[in-house]
């Protein structure tokens, strides 16, 4: 197989002559559902995110993918993935999932990152991982109770928590800040007794069905 | 030049790192293996980070972004702050987590916090393969050391000030009631009250207390008995009239100025309706004068009797409050007491000197023991001995008789001065340690190469000699000849070691000290002897001259290779034990207690509790020292 046909879309199958990947991938069917009722220091979650070429879901195109886990409420950097899709996508994203496994996945604007990583890994693995997504775009407000006025895009998160990043636009420079924002979140949620990642899915689809206070 | 994803998060946490100290000036390897392995955790505004009740810490934290106040929990304020504000780049807590015990100041954010956190192994390892970091952590407590010693200053300034000065008005000065007679008591009568109340002065005063007269005991001979004044009749006929007063506002001195202007050695003291509030004395005011370093010296050198120096025995130890009140450490502390205990043995043995004709004899005067070594505290026994030559063709035993006579009165004089006679006999009357320098050198090689338990015990005594009067070169000649001898024999090094580290330091395990049955720390046995033993046997090995611990801790570092940091803490650990141990005597003998070395921890404040338990650490750290070095 040419190097041309990994990088041409619209090929599930390929994923299944790289045994390496299909190794992983086996490992990771294998791994048990995750436990959502646990409390968060007993859960490993996994901020992801993805670098495109821009936002446009139909033109765009995926560059990379980064990923940090939380395990126990804290980030560990030396639990941490990225990957460049070039050379090899399914390298990269057949990393991504057995990275992930099957934790809860934490990003910020599902709409976009959510979408492209299924159909990343649907084109190149041949795969459709349902994890538990929590989406901090609609998580964010719920539990710090910003208000409309609040912040909204990452940018103004950042700013209201002071938080810094090593790059922004990065894959896994703006998952280093999603991931801080993460954890402030587990903080506060923790103390409002949202105690788990079942009841923080809950309360996103509860905002995302009533997105302003009645 | 692609990173690994660990590598980016790692960079980003030592690029934050950088910016403070000490991760600034921390070497790369130490940087990178601790921004490696701090996770970064968050802390909600108001949240618990670390208490007391969680026993010992598991992390070191290091704040990234948000407030932390440290807040001392325990019932007395130790340090300069009660509660203190902590942000970015400042880290927690360091002396708790270096010592594994639990931290005694409670941890709470602030506001939300980032906080990292690296685990305690990790700590330790980062203590070890880091100096800068370890340098850090050591001024840290180091620092607290300080602000213990400020404390102490503290303590005693207000002691001091409580003391009275010359500027405290005369109604704080005043003893006792006024006692007074009515102008129509019989001189008998008022003779008799003064005699019974053994008062130098009786104060005459009408029926509102207002003063009329005074008689004083001076007035006595003049007025009274040579003119065979006749007792029955009323005191007013003798009694000065109109006697000098001054208001209960004025000060003491105020008041001395009167008596030195108007030559008298009373003043009545009235309150603002010219009532009679009391008496005050000159004796009153002379005693609130302080006693100098100098003036102490000065007496000692002028002494021209035992009475006299007993008299400045006692202002040593007085001066020793002011001078921990005046905030000298233990090292200068005990350097003075030791230099004003010797000018006073030199003064004794001066003194004796003139009974005793020991012209023509080539000799010393020995000080054994913490004597020797210059670490007396309040209350030390005396030790000593003499060394001396016999000339050939001179008789041996008449010279030293003369000799043991002379220890014999110096000894006596040292007890009436306060150095309670040995009970061991370690004296220079002792005929056994009044030897010649072959004797000596015999008695010491003996010990060395026979070393029995006593032996042992015996050369934890008098390896510590000093010469404190008298030929010094006798002294000398024989320290050169016992470094020679003890450093050629390890085995005797090794059974001295050996004998070091039957004490443990008190450290316990579950709890912070282990106790005595009392419920005391001994001080002296399970502390500062530790300290003492193992720089003896540094000295012996490397031939350091020095009697002094300190001294030969810091000198034998050198030749042993010893980071001078690690030995600036086993120096700072050895010293305030020291002064834990002068601070207890002093405020014991204060009440008339015998100094008898021992703390309940239980009565130390937090902060001096804690750095106790360190002081013990660093004891331990010698004896690991020794063991190693030795192989028990």
């Amino acid at each position: 197989m040419s190097w041309l046909d990994r990088l041409r879309p619209g090929r599930p199958e390929s994923a299944a002559h790289d045994p390496a990947v299909r190794e992983a991938l086996a490992r990771w069917q294998a791994l048990p559902a995750p436990d959502l009722g646990r409390p968060h220091f007993d859960t490993r979650y996994v901020v992801v995110n993805t670098e495109a070429t821009g936002l446009d879901l139909e033109s765009d195109r995926l560059l990379a993918v980064g990923a940090i886990a939380i395990d126990g409420g804290v980030i560990d950097p030396r639990h941490s993935y990225y990957a460049p899709l070039d050379p090899d996508p399914a390298a990269a994203l057949g990393g991504l999932l057995e990275f992930c496994g099957k934790a809860p996945l934490v990003v910020f604007n599902a709409g976009f990152n959510r979408v492209t990583l299924e159909r990343a890994w649907a084109q190149w693995l041949g795969v459709e991982p349902e994890p538990v997504w929590l989406d901090l775009l609609w998580l964010l407000p719920a539990v710090f109770d910003t208000g409309p006025d609040g912040p909204l895009r990452l940018a103004q998160w950042m700013k209201a928590f002071d938080i810094e990043t090593f790059q922004r636009h990065h894959a896994l420079g703006d998952a280093w800040a999603i991931a801080q924002l993460f954890i402030a979140l587990q903080g506060r949620a923790t103390v409002q007794g949202i105690g788990s990642a079942r009841a923080l899915a809950e309360l996103e689809r509860t905002r995302r069905q009533f997105p302003s206070p009645t | 030049m692609t990173h690994t994803a660990p590598e980016l998060l790692v960079g980003a946490s030592s690029d934050f790192l950088k910016r403070f100290s000490p991760f600034d000036r921390m070497e790369p390897e130490a940087l990178a293996f601790l921004a490696e392995r701090a996770v970064l955790a968050f802390h909600p505004r108001g949240s618990e980070i670390l208490t007391p009740e969680m026993g010992q810490p598991r992390h070191f934290h290091i704040i990234q972004r948000g407030k932390v106040q440290a807040r001392q929990s325990g019932p007395a304020k130790v340090t300069e702050y009660s509660t203190l504000t902590m942000g970015p780049g400042e880290c927690f807590p360091i002396g708790a987590i270096s010592a594994q015990r639990p931290s005694t100041n409670a941890y709470v954010a602030e506001e939300d916090s980032f906080v990292f956190q690296l685990g305690v192994d990790d700590f330790m390892t980062l203590m070890r393969i880091s100096p800068v970091f370890h340098l850090f952590c050591t001024q840290y407590i180091a620092s607290l050391l300080n602000q213990s010693r400020q404390q102490l200053q503290t303590t005693f300034a207000q002691r001091a000030a409580e003391q009275q000065t010359m500027t405290t008005p005369l109604g704080n000065l005043i003893k006792q009631a006024p006692v007074w007679v009515t102008p129509d008591t019989s001189t008998r009568a008022a003779l008799e009250k003064m005699a019974e109340l053994r008062i130098g002065c009786i104060v005459v005063a009408d029926e509102a207390q207002h003063p009329m007269g005074v008689l004083t005991q001076s007035d006595l001979l003049p007025r009274v008995v040579l003119p065979a004044f006749d007792l029955a009749r009323p005191i007013e006929e003798v009694m000065t009239l109109a006697p000098r007063t001054l208001p209960a506002t004025a000060s003491a001195y105020d008041a001395a100025l009167e008596m030195a202007t108007h030559g008298v050695r009373h003043l009545l003291v009235v309150d603002g309706e010219g009532k009679l509030t009391g008496v005050v004395s000159e004796r009153d005011l002379f005693s609130l004068q302080r006693i100098s370093l100098r003036q102490v010296r000065a007496s000692i050198e002028g002494a021209a009797d035992i009475e006299a120096l007993q008299r400045a025995a006692t202002d040593i130890r007085e001066l020793a409050l002011n001078l921990i009140a005046q905030g000298i450490g233990a090292e200068q502390l005990t350097r003075f007491i030791s230099a004003l205990n010797d000018a006073l043995t030199h003064r004794i043995i001066a003194l004796a000197l003139e009974r005793h004709d020991l012209y023509g004899i080539d000799y010393a005067w020995l000080a054994f023991g913490s004597e020797g070594r210059h670490e007396q505290t309040l209350s030390t026994d005396q030790d000593n001995g003499l060394i001396f030559v016999c000339p050939e063709l001179v008789e041996k035993e008449p010279l030293k008789l003369r000799l043991l006579e002379f220890a014999r009165d110096v000894n006596d004089d040292l007890a009436a001065c306060g150095f309670p006679l040995c009970k061991g006999n370690i004296m220079a009357s002792n005929p056994e340690l009044c030897l010649t320098p072959e004797e000596w050198r015999h008695r010491f090689g003996k010990w060395i190469s026979e070393p029995d338990p006593q032996a042992l015990l015996n050369a934890s005594i008098f390896f510590d000699f000093r010469v404190l009067y008298g030929n010094q070169r006798l002294g000398d000649q024989l320290r050169v000849w016992l470094n020679k001898t003890a450093r050629a024999n390890s085995a005797f090094q090794r059974l001295m070691a050996g004998n070091a580290l039957q004490v443990a330091p008190p450290l316990g395990r579950l709890r912070d000290f282990v106790l005595e049955e009392d419920g005391t720390v001994d001080l002296k046995k399970s502390g500062a002897r530790l300290f003492v033993d193992a720089a003896r046997i540094f000295a012996l090995r490397t031939g350091i001259g020095a009697s002094g611990t300190v001294q030969r801790l810091r000198q034998s570092g050198v030749r042993m290779g010893i980071p001078a940091d690690e030995v600036a803490a086993i120096v700072d650990g050895f010293h305030f034990i020291q002064l834990l141990r002068l601070r207890a005597q002093h405020l014991e003998t204060r009440h008339d207690a015998p100094g008898d070395n021992k703390v309940n921890p239980d009565t130390l404040n937090e902060l001096d509790r804690r750095i106790l338990k360190e002081a013990f650490r660093q004891a331990r750290k010698l004896q690991t020292r020794l063991r190693l070095d030795y192989q028990l």
